[in-house]
């Protein structure tokens, strides 16, 4: 990793890299430039994760002429892609560097990509193909799974953790904080709140549940959007985070000029 | 002694301006009776009906949401109603997996022409919520202790 | 143009006759270009055939969804003047400047003031079978055409006056009251009688009914009972309580003299008038001969003392025992004050036998008997012997009444036969049944007389000799056959006259040598001013309603003169058409006549009670309902008093206009073959149908309400046969050679349409020729009916339909076309797929419009001038043109308004009207003031929804200011009220909860424009449509969800703000991309408008294409037209040709593109207002069929140039081959090239002219010479070319045998290679499509798969984009010939004529707006926005709407997750209010 980043910077590849520090004993995301690049350290297996994608996109904002390198797992990597084709990050200015996910997170992620596209450290472990979580939900009956939820919701202290640790989440003006969507004075929120979330989630999220390990009140708010994807997939054909060449766009319906020439 | 009140179905519908909406018009033109219980909002185009409204409607108490459109083919603005079809599908998965039932947003293609069809679905829909209840509040409660995952 | 053409003076106005797609098409291309339009339409609203479609091919868009629109359009434009109801008549004049006479038919309804509330046709009695609906539903006499109808308002159907109504002395409505009857509205019906006839119980009684003779029912089985059903009325409703008339007295007196049915008449009208009258009767009674010449058994006298007292309850006084010279006399009556005196002293002098002994005591005339016998003064007959002389109706009575009195012996002598009597027929039954004896051939010759009395009378036998001037035969006497008959009474009843002596003394009345009063026919007055008279006494005796007649008409001439005016104006006597009846419908059955129930015999004799009993309730309504319904509207005038507002007339009549035009389009449309005459028992079988009828079965607006049904038994069909070629291609049955074009497309869209609409699974097969799928995207169309849905096509021709015994399925015999065998199929429906053909009515339009039809009775048009008509300044378009479907139709529309507007380009813009500017004001600051009118809409709301508490509860909601209620808020004068209110009360927002805002929403924004405010501070709640007639059995839910409603409303409204509609200035110039036919032909067409035009070309030279085509196909060379309109685009000085370049580069909008080119001399800049593309396509290079490996092998184009230039191998071939569908109708390019069957066809034609031993074959799949081209197709059948038909995966074979070309193809119907060795062989290549992306991506046009333009719409759209301001043209489009290049190009040059008209482009209002601050820049709206009007800005990393080029629809707002786009006046926060105010109740 030393190595690798610190030519990237050398070289003005990259005008910055993320990547991680080990600070008391903890991994910390952390911004390297040629100025603290002997800082770096040894790439190092952990399950470890905070919102790379997050802060990239925040610096990417502040300076958009830089271009900055990322560390990323495949959730992380997904982000980034999401973000491309979301308009929010420029493919041109981003350098990935991969890293495999260990099998002990893919699982607790059921995760269906635990490793980017090019693995530059670690083993890609095999994905997680079904979320035993969303299955046992669906069998439950409509009216167990309200009470269910409405048990979590209940819980709710509208910290909007889940929201601001998003890595998609980049919209300037938040619906959740909309007055006529979801009540401002009122806690818990009602299920507005959640499923208002859930929707922006649609053709956005890329499955990282970050938002789930941020949750002070544990709302298993990564199974509802799980389901999201699942349904933005049948019904959309669209599987965010992909780097398939499709558009999120479809999102809005089927193609809305038809592609020139012979079909 | 007091009786409970009986059971109204409280249903807003989104109706675009061009096809569905004329439809309605087209069910009172040849007075065609349908049950008063449905509350029309006039929309450009299905496609204006954002998934933020039928959140919206259902939190404030609505049993019941309809959007009717164009049939496919058939839309003032090309394709405004291919939007449609695929946020409603969208929808009832996603409050189907929130445990509200689906059948409480339905989605239909009521063209200009289709008094007796759309007199139809309200009637049909009135009924299926009827049948269904009211339906249950968006209120976290505190009652309700669910065990984390 | 030509100096002279210049001096001419030139009119900015255009006629357009025919409010179909077509008609309505080119009157918006030409209002929205600056012209003024009268739309002339022969029927009540617009819309044309395309209105009664359920379905359109190929894309199956509902018809009226798409057309509807368009029709509000046309109704609302300010620039269109639509003419219904309305035919043209002559026209003079030329191009530039024609005088069109047209005659407008009365509607009825006033159409400012009718608000289509459909009350009148709840109450209108007559039904009607609904043409809309092809007859297979009802309507009313008034009614809306269709449900969608524009103009909107009601029409009455009204045609030549009923035969009954018309025969009636009296022109009693019987019509009227005959259709009120058969809904049980006896009070309604007595109304209308008693309009005319104040004696309906009598006259119900003794009219002898010409009414009936004249009844058209008697053409099906009998008459209707039109008396009885009167009587019926009158028996029903007392008279005495119908509601008393409000009179307006007056102080004239006025005199009558006798008080029979013409006096009582006139008293009857003059006391309706206010006048004083005094009735003047000689005798103890009134009634005149009512009372004392008909006997009571047929009249009894409670009938008729219950109408006088009807008529003397208004005020008339009866003078009884006062006799005219003995106890009054006209000086006296004058000198006493009265101001008018009429004369009705009846005819009650009778006709002198004037034989020997007729003074005896014992003789008295029928006159006098029956008045006696009336009067009571007749007692103890019974045992007299009775002989009464007579064969009218006065012996009949009389015989009868003696009968009555107790005489056994009555006897009737009558000096001819049976046959000749003039007493009606019933009468004379009812006598001979009741005991009387008729003595016919019987003349008396002397009363025998004994002792003074008579004793009997001397009678002689006579025989028939020859006619005589009456036209019966005349009796002459038996020489010796003398004999007596005995009788103590004779009564002589041989006829009556008036009593003329009391007349003797009236100065000024002279008499006729008749002895009757002579008076003006018109007026009768007589010769003293103020004496009038009538009844008998002036026509002499003649039946009771001739005398009411007199009575009425007097009355108005006394009224007239005592008021001073012209007696006769108006009332000149006309004979009233009789031709024009709705037409006896085919099915209608026999039915039984109802006849009154009668006394039995025996009860008759020695007693008055009345013979017959009247009709039952149950009789009578059934007698009603057989009535025709002639004139349809029966004039009852029950609409009129339903209609609150009082739109209807009866009395309005048809009007003659002459309009100044400068053009004149004609777009009359076609009329659907009538297919009787084919042998498909169509009329016969119900469930045989035609096309048309199926639409109207499977349109959600039909008949069954969209359910698949069949018309005999309503049963839902499962399986259904579409014939084919019926009515076209056909000169047997009838005189249509030519191909229909659409009738293939609409039968497989209707089986498509029927299999998804039918419950259960349908079975569909269309039996056909040719399956002639030309058009774009209908192969596709065609292929999937095959392949998803699995329609069969049966290649056949169908020889019978017949019924299958003892069930309504149909038994269908065919020949096989596959190998010639006779089959039968059972089915249980048949769609008859009649063709499209020229009606005699546009046939008789074309004289008069003075242009020239073809033999297939269409339009006569060039190809190179595809729209105009043979008589300069006239153009045509749409199927009257020749059959066509919609696209080419609404294309050819704009092609004839292009010509008019290039005609006219020097007045463009005179004529039109602008809208009128005024001053809005400022609101910007205020609090939301809104005022709320809640409408009764006559009692269509106020009925259900209890309009004054929606009003009260209104007042409590927030920033309500004002409310009020109207009776109609539509209606003027509440206009007027509004806008007070709003300056009145500082309204800032206006709310009115009535109907539909798609109706009425447009009126009421005008006046708070005219108010001062924005427009679009204006909100409806629409509690009608969707409110009072929905729910209207239950008021109390109708009034909360009206008041919920008002509540959304009022909460809307206060979020609305005034919505800002700007201006974009348009360049006034076009770029025509192609330097073909069509690029050089759009060009031509907007450069002749005064439009700069930038003509842009590939290539190094102008004409495309075209330049290797020899003609068109009806044979006209192609090159001397080319050479013309090059050298006319080359040396036109606004037209800048820019040979050997490209587009590289464009930018902007509608009416401000800027454009870089490259060509010769670099890149440069254009800027316009307008494009069109017209880039054209290819001819498919074939791989197969030794194309290129032997120059014996031509494409089509190769063959014209070969026969151009004299091609010797060409010219010396013994044999040709042509193979038709080369690449195309295959997979890969799954479309028919549409124009090689004919250019096939055409060179066939001209190889066999040049060498008619040469054998020529065709091998094809499908001949698809459509339209006129089938003419062509005869013709090459005729002079010998040889078509074989193949199977697309059976391809002919071709191969190269020692240099030699040899075809191989099997033959259908041998079942058998047939081999074929051709000296040439021509190959009918595809159109394709090269490299449209580049230009696609440039202009943001879609191309469909197959590579050609997409159009924004298939139908209504056919030559724009959804790209405003872009326009395309010619092959690039779609394969087609010449002739539909050039109509495209211009109809291209039309619509881009709508832009360029205008000095700007109106954008804003409700279009979408993007919060910049919240937006993310995600692009999102921007990829879903149909009409590239949101750009992302680099810069500000957010995206930005061009309000020029959004239309509204709103769905970037839903796709915004910020909300940062709205859509203006459907905002966010007004749906979420909307939706908080549904649920908050």
């Amino acid at each position: 990793m030393k190595t690798k980043i610190k030519k990237l910077l050398e070289e003005g590849r990259v005008d910055g890299f993320f990547a991680y520090k080990t600070i008391h004993g903890f991994f910390f995301p952390y911004l390297f430039t040629k100025e603290n690049m002997d800082e770096l350290e040894d790439w190092k297996p952990s399950s470890a994760r905070y919102p790379i994608a997050k802060l990239l996109l925040a610096q990417a904002r502040k300076n958009p002429e830089k271009t900055y390198g990322v560390l990323v797992r495949g959730c992380e990597e997904r982000a980034v892609h999401e973000l491309y084709k979301w308009n929010q990050l420029d493919r041109e200015k981003v350098v990935m560097v991969g890293q495999a996910c260990t099998a002990d997170l893919a699982a607790d992620c059921e995760c269906w990509k635990p490793f980017p596209t090019d693995v530059a450290y670690g083993e890609a472990v095999e994905p997680v193909a079904k979320s035993a979580r969303v299955e046992m939900l669906e069998k439950m009956a409509g009216e167990d799974r309200l009470k269910w939820w409405l048990g979590h919701f209940n819980r709710c202290v509208k910290c909007f953790g889940c929201r601001d640790v998003c890595p998609v989440c980049f919209c300037t003006e938040c619906s959740l904080e909309h007055n006529k969507l979801v009540e401002t004075d009122k806690l818990p929120p009602d299920s507005s709140f959640h499923l208002v979330r859930a929707i922006h989630m649609g053709g956005r999220c890329i499955d990282c549940g970050l938002c789930e390990e941020v949750c002070p009140a544990n709302i298993p708010l990564r199974v509802l959007y799980k389901e999201v994807g699942k349904l933005v997939e049948e019904v959309y054909g669209y599987k965010p985070g992909s780097d398939d060449g499709k558009s999120p766009f479809t999102f809005l319906g089927d193609e809305l000029m038809l592609p020139p020439g012979p079909r | 002694m007091e009786t409970e009140k009986k059971f109204e179905p409280r249903i807003v519908a989104m109706l675009c301006n061009w096809c569905s909406y004329a439809g309605a018009d087209l069910a009172g033109v040849s007075r065609l009776q349908y049950p008063p219980n449905i509350r029309v909002i006039r929309v450009m185009c299905s496609g204006t009906v954002s998934p933020h409204h039928i959140v919206h409607a259902f939190q404030r108490g609505a049993d019941g949401v309809l959007i009717a459109g164009c049939h496919i083919g058939d839309c003032h603005y090309i394709r405004g109603n291919y939007m449609t079809i695929k946020r409603a599908k969208f929808m009832e998965g996603l409050l189907n997996f929130a445990g509200y039932s689906p059948e409480r947003l339905r989605l239909e293609w009521i063209s200009a022409a289709e008094g007796v069809k759309f007199a139809e679905v309200v009637r049909e829909f009135t009924e299926k919520i009827r049948t269904l209840g009211p339906a249950p509040s968006f209120e976290a409660s505190p009652r309700l202790a669910t065990a984390v995952l | 143009m030509t100096d002279n053409d210049k001096s001419r003076n030139m009119l900015g106005s255009v006629m357009v006759i025919g409010g179909g797609v077509a008609g309505i098409q080119a009157s918006l291309d030409l209002a929205d270009s600056g012209y003024y339009v009268y739309m002339v339409e022969n029927q009540p609203s617009i819309g044309g055939a395309m209105a009664q479609l359920d379905k359109t091919f190929p894309t199956n868009d509902c018809a009226m969804c798409i057309l509807s629109p368009k029709l509000v359009e046309v109704g609302r434009h300010l620039n269109i003047e639509l003419l219904t109801l309305t035919e043209l008549q002559e026209v003079e004049g030329g191009p530039g400047d024609f005088k069109v006479k047209v005659r407008k038919k009365a509607r009825y309804v006033d159409l400012d003031k009718c608000t289509a509330c459909g009350d009148c046709t709840k109450v209108c009695p007559v039904s009607l079978p609904r043409e809309y609906d092809q007859d297979l539903s009802e309507r009313k006499a008034i009614y809306k055409h269709y449900a969608q109808a524009i103009p909107s308002g009601y029409v009455i159907d009204k045609r030549d006056k009923s035969p009954c109504t018309n025969a009636c002395p009296n022109n009693v409505n019987a019509h009227g009251y005959v259709a009120l009857v058969s809904q049980g509205k006896y009070k309604e019906a007595l109304e209308v009688i008693m309009r005319t006839l104040p004696l309906p119980g009598v006259i119900g009684r003794v009219c002898p009914h010409p009414c009936e003779e004249a009844c058209r029912r008697g053409q099906v089985d009998a008459p209707v009972s039109i008396c009885a059903i009167k009587r019926f009325v009158a028996d029903q409703v007392d008279v005495e309580d119908l509601p008393m008339p409000e009179i307006t007295k007056r102080d004239e007196k006025v005199a009558i003299i006798g008080s029979g049915p013409a006096g009582l008449t006139a008293a009857y009208f003059l006391a309706l008038d206010g006048y004083q009258v005094t009735i003047f009767e000689a005798l103890p009674v009134a009634g005149g001969m009512l009372r004392v010449g008909i006997p009571d058994y047929r009249l009894p006298p409670e009938v008729l003392d219950k109408e006088i007292r009807a008529i003397t309850r208004l005020g008339v006084e009866i003078k009884f025992n006062t006799a005219l010279g003995r106890d009054v006399t006209v000086d006296g009556l004058f000198a006493d004050g009265y101001k008018a005196v009429y004369l009705g002293i009846g005819a009650h002098g009778s006709l002198k036998l004037n034989i020997q002994g007729e003074d005896a005591e014992g003789v008295m005339t029928g006159v006098e008997f029956l008045r006696k016998v009336n009067l009571g003064e007749l007692k103890d007959l019974k045992s007299a012997r009775v002989a009464i002389v007579g064969g009218g109706d006065v012996a009949i009575d009389a015989a009868r009444s003696a009968r009555r009195m107790g005489v056994e012996n009555v006897s009737i002598l009558y000096r001819r036969s049976r046959e000749e009597m003039p007493a009606r027929a019933n009468e004379v039954n009812d006598a001979l049944a009741e005991g009387v004896e008729i003595k016919f051939l019987t003349a008396p010759q002397q009363v025998v007389v004994k002792d003074g009395k008579a004793v009997g009378v001397q009678c002689i036998r006579m025989e028939l000799g020859e006619p005589d001037a009456s036209g019966r035969r005349r009796p002459v006497p038996v020489e010796g056959s003398e004999f007596t008959v005995d009788a103590d009474i004779i009564i002589p009843a041989i006829g009556q006259t008036p009593e003329s002596k009391l007349l003797s003394d009236v100065t000024g009345v002279s008499l006729t040598k008749w002895g009757t009063i002579e008076v003006d026919d018109l007026t009768l007055a007589t010769g003293r001013e103020g004496v009038f008279a009538g009844g008998d006494a002036q026509t002499g005796p003649w039946i009771a309603i001739g005398a009411v007649a007199h009575g009425k008409e007097a009355a108005i001439s006394i009224s007239r003169f005592l008021k001073g005016e012209d007696m006769k104006t108006g009332r000149e006597r006309v004979s009233l058409p009789q031709e024009n009846f709705t037409p006896i419908p085919p099915g209608t059955k026999p039915t039984e006549r109802e006849e009154m129930a009668a006394l039995a015999v025996g009860d008759r004799v020695g007693d008055f009670r009345e013979v017959e009993q009247g009709l039952t309730e149950e009789q009578a309504k059934a007698e009603a309902a057989r009535c025709l319904n002639c004139m349809a509207c029966c004039e009852c005038e029950q609409c009129v008093s339903a209609c609150k507002v009082g739109a209807i007339s009866h009395l309005m009549k048809d009007e003659n206009i002459t309009l100044n035009v400068g053009s004149i389009i004609a777009a009359p449309g076609f009329k659907a073959f009538d297919p009787k005459l084919y042998d498909y028992g169509y009329g016969k079988l119900p469930n045989v149908v035609t096309s048309l009828e199926f639409e109207r079965i499977l349109s959600a607006t039909g008949p069954f309400q969209g359910h698949l049904l069949r018309p005999s038994d309503h049963a839902e069909p499962k399986k259904i046969a579409w014939l084919q070629c019926v009515g076209s291609r056909d000169t047997h049955h009838c005189s249509n050679g030519y191909c229909s074009s659409v009738c293939c497309m609409y039968a497989i869209k209707e089986a498509v349409i029927a299999m998804e609409h039918s419950k259960i699974p349908l079975e569909t097969s269309i039996f056909f020729m040719d399956m002639r799928t030309t058009g774009k995207d209908f192969e596709k169309f065609y292929n999937r009916s095959k392949d998803e849905y699995g329609v069969k096509f049966v290649r056949s021709r169908v020889h019978s339909v017949e019924a299958v015994p003892a069930s309504d399925d149909l038994l269908l015999r065919h020949f096989s076309s596959e190998d010639g065998q006779l089959r039968e199929e059972k089915f249980d429906m048949v769609v008859l797929s009649v063709g499209l053909e020229t009606p005699p009515e546009t046939v008789d339009l074309a004289k008069r419009l003075g242009i020239e039809l073809n033999e297939g009775r269409f339009a006569v048009t060039s190809p190179f001038e595809p729209v105009s008509a043979t008589r300069p300044g006239v153009f045509v378009c749409g199927s009257f043109q020749g059959p066509k479907d919609i696209p080419l139709s609404v294309m050819e529309a704009s092609a004839a308004a292009s010509e008019a507007a290039v005609l006219l380009a020097p007045a463009r813009g005179t004529l039109a009207r602008k809208p009128e500017v005024i001053a809005e004001r400022d609101v910007a600051g205020e609090e939301p003031r809104i005022g709320v009118f809640v409408c009764h809409c006559g009692i269509n709301i106020g009925s259900v929804v209890d309009v004054p508490a929606v009003k009260e509860y209104a007042r409590t909601l927030p920033n309500v200011a004002y409310v009020d209620e109207n009776l109609f808020t539509c209606s003027q004068d509440t206009q007027e009220k509004m806008k007070e209110a709003i300056h009145e009360h500082k309204l800032n927002r206006l709310i009115v909860a009535s109907c539909s805002p798609r109706t009425h929403e447009p009126l009421f924004q005008q006046t708070i424009k005219e108010a001062g405010l924005n427009r679009f501070l204006f909100e409806m709640a629409n509690i009608r449509d969707q409110g009072s007639w929905v729910h209207q059995n239950e008021p109390e839910a109708a009034t909360e969800k009206a008041k919920d409603l008002v509540r959304m409303a009022v909460a809307k409204s206060a979020l609305q703000q005034p919505l800002a509609e700007f201006k974009v200035n348009v360049t006034k110039s076009a770029l025509v991309i192609g330097g073909g036919i069509a690029g050089m032909e759009a060009a031509m067409a907007l450069a002749n408008q005064n439009y700069p035009v930038t003509l842009v070309e590939k290539k190094g030279a102008l004409g495309g294409h075209g330049r290797k085509l020899l003609s068109s196909w009806e044979g006209q060379p192609v090159a001397p037209y080319l050479d013309d309109l090059v050298r006319r685009v080359e040396s036109h000085p606004l037209v800048t040709v820019r040979l050997n370049s490209e587009v590289k580069e464009v930018s902007g909008f509608v009416g401000n593109f800027r454009t870089m080119l490259d060509g010769e001399g670099g890149r440069y800049e254009v800027n316009h207002g307008v494009a069109v593309v017209a880039v054209g396509a290819h001819s498919y290079k074939p791989k197969e069929h030794l194309y290129g490996q032997s120059d014996r092998v031509f494409l089509n184009l190769d063959l014209d140039l070969a026969l151009r230039d004299g091609n010797e191998m060409v010219k010396q071939a013994k044999s040709a081959v042509f193979i038709q569908c080369v690449g195309s109708r295959i997979p890969e390019r799954p479309y028919c090239s549409k124009v090689c069957c004919t250019h096939s066809v055409e060179n066939a034609l001209r190889l066999k002219k040049m060498n008619p031993d040469m054998d020529v074959y065709i091998l094809y799949r499908d001949m698809r010479t459509f339209g006129m081209r089938e003419y062509l197709y005869k013709e090459a059948r005729e002079k010998g070319v040889i078509f074989v038909r193949f199977d697309v995966d059976r391809q002919p074979q071709t191969e190269l045998i020692d240099g030699k070309i040899q075809v191989t193809v099997i033959d259908h119907i041998l079942q058998r290679p047939i081999v074929l060795n051709p000296d040439v062989l021509t190959l009918a290549s595809a159109i394709v499509m090269e490299d449209p992306e580049e230009l696609a991506k440039l202009f943001k046009i879609p191309v469909n798969p197959e590579g050609f333009f997409l159009e924004a719409h298939v139908k209504l759209r056919p030559v724009d984009f959804a790209t405003d301001g872009v326009y395309v043209a010619g092959l690039a489009h779609y394969p087609k010939s010449t002739d539909e290049c050039i109509a495209q190009a211009k109809a291209a040059a039309a619509r881009a004529a709508t832009v360029l008209a205008k000095d700007s482009i109106t954008a804003g209002g409700v279009v979408a707006s993007i919060n910049k601050d919240f937006c993310s820049g995600c692009q999102a709206c921007l990829n879903c926005c149909p009409f590239n009007a949101i750009s992302y800005l680099e810069q500000e990393g957010c995206c930005e709407v061009n309000q020029a080029l959004c239309k509204g629809c709103g769905t970037c707002a839903a796709a915004c997750p910020s909300e940062a786009i709205t859509l203006l006046g459907f905002s966010h926060m007004q749906l979420y209010a909307q939706i908080d105010e549904a649920l908050s109740a």
